[in-house]
């Protein structure tokens, strides 16, 4: 881990892991927001270092351009005053709920942990170097090409879903 | 070029799954839940991408492309349905919708 690429891994390890746990420590919908954003551009750069540029720029665009703009849409519509939504987030329950939300996570993460040392994928994986763009872009035009097309049939039909849902029939 | 091994990102994507499973019971507004929920897609992602990286046919990677567009679709609709509830329950609290008012 000495290396600059561990370096970089590392800074990009704490900015995603140190921003998810932001949004877990804090109490307010828009700071968790602005952690989320913060946790996204992390996750871009550790796709970056996984060598999938392809999955880095769709992961910014799609996360930081599009889903991100829609949540700070949806806290600005649905936080008026007299609603509960604008003050602190209460817990799941009054008491012990924080206790049994951090006690679950905790040890999921321990016992996913234990379950990965398990296995034998601590040494560097050797594989090809290089963008793989012309890959992705040939194998979705070929081989995936059916759940190309089903993809895009599928976002069409969930944008006008959402867009019959959200309409104010009052 | 130092490569970096499958398990530091195995790591990270236990602690993303981990932070939002416990986003995901502890608050109780729903857009923050729907956040938890968005954390725990992308830890599921980072671990495709990272198997990915010894695969010379790129079948994780092209996995985590479809899984993002159907993270989008869940969203949308997602925040659709709260926008609806929040007009109807005036309040976008988890544990105070019933079916009853």
């Amino acid at each position: 881990m000495n290396s600059p690429v561990g370096l970089a891994f590392l800074l990009l390890a704490i900015l995603t892991c140190g921003s998810a746990l932001v949004m877990l420590w804090t109490r307010k919908v828009l700071h968790a927001a602005l952690a989320l954003f913060m946790s996204m551009l992390g996750l871009a750069g550790l796709y970056v270092l996984a060598y999938a540029d392809v999955m880095a720029v769709s992961h910014l665009m799609i996360y930081v351009g599009g889903v991100l703009i829609l949540l700070l849409f949806g806290i600005m519509m649905t936080n008026s005053k007299g609603s509960k939504t604008d003050e602190v987030n209460d817990l799941w329950t009054e008491q012990g709920g924080k206790f049994w939300a951090i006690g679950i996570g905790l040890s999921l993460f321990l016992g996913l942990c234990w379950l990965f040392s398990r296995n034998n994928w601590t040494e560097p994986v050797n594989g090809p170097t290089g963008s793989k763009i012309v890959q992705v872009g040939i194998a979705f035009l070929t081989d995936y090409s059916f759940a190309f097309e089903l993809t895009g049939v599928f976002l069409l039909i969930a944008l006008v879903g959402a867009t019959y849902i959200a309409k104010n029939d009052a | 070029m130092h490569e970096i091994p499958v398990i530091y990102f195995l790591w990270v994507s236990a602690l993303l799954f981990a932070t939002g499973f416990a986003i995901m019971i502890l608050k109780r507004n729903a857009i923050f839940v729907l956040m938890g929920i968005e954390l725990i897609l992308n830890a599921a992602n980072l671990n495709l991408i990272a198997f990915s990286r010894a695969d010379d046919q790129n079948q994780g990677l092209m996995l985590g492309l479809f899984v993002l567009v159907v993270g989008v679709c869940e969203m949308s609709i997602a925040l659709a349905i709260i926008l609806q509830v929040y007009r109807r329950y005036k309040n976008i609290d988890i544990d105070q919708f019933n079916a009853r008012n």
